[in-house]
């Protein structure tokens, strides 16, 4: 086990950037999630942990050893790769048991010993009854589980898994990411996972990054990422529906601030929410403009005035779920999307028909303008 | 709509008939000979001569051809020349193709020059480069000799072998190489262990294709061998004598020697298709 930490590590393919000068430390034990989007650069972030990338400027290290120059069979990492990468020569069994037959890990295992690894691996995550088969043989879903085995069958410093469930089927995705956090409490690993779910980071992590375009917009808890978006971006990531996101600008009379979206509407902000409110705005053709940020089970509707503070606007779309409704509404340049629980809200409510609305103060962000916002 | 109809099928037929009266053309341009040298070699020579076509089909079949070849000449040592410098030539392209081919596909060895240049080799006629061979050979007393003669081979065949095998190469991807890497093997394990079985189709493919060369090239074994190292096609040519033709004798050598390679095309031809294929279009 090791602590895997980065120092202003730059990737470039060419003259495109992967990676733009990061640096976190992932410590030993640690389950570590890297969220974002395809492109992201976090499939690179795991290459060069594992060696098979060269890193362009910057240093890893293995607790304080550089690890730069070290080729990947010795760095003692295993990796579990998003397109599978079994070998097709070899059956199920055989591919698993590659890495334990490797000479470089000495582990020089018997027959018996190899056996009751693999097969205890097998099990563990459901393909005990595939060892003979060969991978053109199997469903995707299983390639995906064989080449986590083969990534878990062994003890090496760290686990690098490259989207190891992304393609099993919704029932087996939950199953196996419920044995993932077994495996982890069990043995302790060092684990950096990379997903594009930010269910799976929220479920399996103790602490997660979120990447966009090689870059790092946020690194905390779980709980942090949720509860805390420290830029637009990570709002938008986490959730579904994903943040609601209101462009604005703050407008003061009578010593109180109140937020504006164009000719839509208009409320008052709490004293903290203008603290928080003025920090992030920023000014623009004479206005202080300001992104705001509301969670979808934050925002009341109602068919009659809720406050002072409430407004009204037209419903566009209206969706009934099994637990929740969802209520859409137009704005200027985005979709506000308002989740209410069955029974806790005028959840009856039809398209085209006016009904007010209510943020709660309590559950409300402020964000600089980090990234374009569409109705798309 | 009917008349339509009618030219249609009609157009339909005549490419059909098209087609079967070329493929006809060319089974009897490939079996003509083959059965000539069967027929020829089961025949007298009186049967040979024969002016009527009835006497060129039907005829007593005779054994005399081959007894002939046996016992007046060293039909079967020439034999083993050839299978001795076709296999040894065949073993050492490949010690010299493999890591090459391996090393273009995967390093892009020489930035692709390298490999063109290996191929070029191969696009001037061979004669060209029989009289410096020739001379040098003179010189290093390698003239009538088993391993000249298998080196000249591999010259030839080192560089279609490259190329061949170079396609397979290709085709291994490199994220099966990485991840043999992180599974905790070093460059020559993984070669021998991951990428090594995965390419054997093509291994097989090409050994048969230079075995085949090897075992059918007269020129450089006509010019480079006197008494100790002759084939068997050298041996068949000396048939065409000055005086007389011993077609007999020639037709039963040949009807020996062409069976290996007839059966290994037959049996690889799958193989040779997807080979060809593979080298020629991802190449």
């Amino acid at each position: 086990m090791v602590d895997v930490r980065f120092e202003n590590v730059r990737k470039l393919y060419g003259r495109k950037v992967a990676i733009d000068d990061i640096s976190f430390t992932c410590k030993e034990g640690e389950f570590y999630s890297i969220l974002g989007p395809t492109g992201a650069g976090k499939s690179t972030i795991l290459k060069m942990i594992a060696g098979i990338e060269p890193v362009t400027s910057g240093k890893i290290y293995f607790d304080d050893q550089v690890v730069n120059n070290w080729p990947p069979h010795e760095r003692d990492v295993s990796m579990a790769f998003e397109s599978y990468n079994l070998y097709s020569h070899f059956n199920v069994y055989d591919n698993i048991a590659f890495p334990l037959r490797a000479p470089k890990w000495k582990l020089n295992l018997t027959k018996e010993e190899e056996n009751k690894k693999v097969t205890e691996i097998a099990d563990f995550l459901g393909i005990g009854k595939l060892l003979d088969r060969k991978p053109q043989n199997l469903s995707g879903g299983q390639k995906q589980r064989v080449s986590l085995a083969r990534a878990l069958v062994r003890k090496p410093k760290v686990y690098l898994l490259d989207e190891p469930i992304a393609h099993l089927d919704a029932k087996l995705k939950f199953s196996t990411q419920t044995l993932l956090r077994e495996f982890a409490v069990n043995y302790g690993s060092t684990i950096i996972y990379v997903t594009h779910d930010y269910r799976e980071a929220l479920a399996l992590s103790d602490r997660m990054m979120v990447l966009r375009k090689g870059k790092i917009d946020q690194i905390g808890t779980p709980d942090d990422i949720y509860h805390n978006p420290q830029v637009d971006y990570v709002g938008m990531l986490v959730g579904e529906p994903p943040m609601n996101m209101v462009d604005g600008i703050l407008v003061s009379r009578n010593d109180k601030t109140f937020f504006k979206s164009g000719d839509l509407f208009e409320f008052e902000l709490s004293e903290d929410s203008a603290i928080k409110a003025q920090k992030h705005a920023k000014n623009e053709d004479n206005n202080l403009s300001v992104r705001l940020g509301i969670r979808s089970e934050y925002i009341k509707v109602s068919d009659q005035k809720i406050s002072d503070n409430s407004f009204q606007l037209p419903v566009y779309a209206v969706a009934h779920e099994a637990e929740s409704t969802v209520v859409t509404f137009e704005l200027d340049n985005s979709f506000l999307h308002s989740r209410i629980s069955r029974g806790k809200g005028y959840d009856s409510c039809r398209s085209s028909e006016k009904v007010w609305l209510e943020f709660d103060q309590e559950n409300i962000y402020f964000f600089e303008k980090n990234v374009e916002i569409s109705k798309a | 709509m009917r008349e339509g109809e009618k030219l249609k099928k009609q157009g339909v037929t005549f490419k059909r008939v098209i087609f079967w009266v070329i493929t006809i053309l060319v089974m009897i341009g490939i079996l003509g000979p083959l059965l000539w040298i069967y027929l020829t070699a089961f025949k007298s020579s009186a049967d040979i001569f024969a002016g009527s076509l009835n006497r060129q089909l039907i005829f007593t079949p005779t054994l005399e051809n081959f007894k002939r070849l046996f016992v007046q000449f060293p039909f079967f040592k020439t034999l083993g020349n050839t299978l001795i410098m076709s296999l040894g030539s065949t073993v050492l392209v490949m010690i010299v193709a493999l890591p090459a081919a391996y090393s273009f596909a995967r390093w892009n060895t020489g930035g692709g020059h390298i490999l063109f240049n290996t191929i070029a080799s191969r696009m001037f006629p061979g004669v060209v480069a029989s009289i410096p061979f020739f001379i040098v050979f003179r010189h290093i007393d390698l003239l009538d000799k088993h391993i000249g003669i298998i080196l000249l081979y591999m010259y030839f065949n080192v560089s279609f072998a490259t190329f061949l095998l170079y396609g397979f190469f290709r085709d291994v991807p490199v994220e099966l190489e990485q991840a043999a890497m992180i599974d905790g093997y070093g460059r020559f394990n993984i070669f021998r262990k991951v990428v090594l079985p995965l390419v054997l189709p093509g291994i097989a493919t090409t050994s048969v294709f230079c075995i085949i060369w090897s075992w059918n090239e007269f020129l450089f074994a006509f010019l480079f061998s006197r008494k100790v190292a002759t084939t068997v096609t050298v041996l068949i040519s000396s048939f065409w004598g000055s005086i007389d033709v011993q077609y007999g004798t020639m037709a039963a050598g040949a009807a020996i020697s062409i069976l290996p390679t007839l059966i290994a095309a037959w049996f690889m031809q799958r193989y040779i298709v997807r080979g060809l294929t593979f080298g020629a279009v991802k190449g």
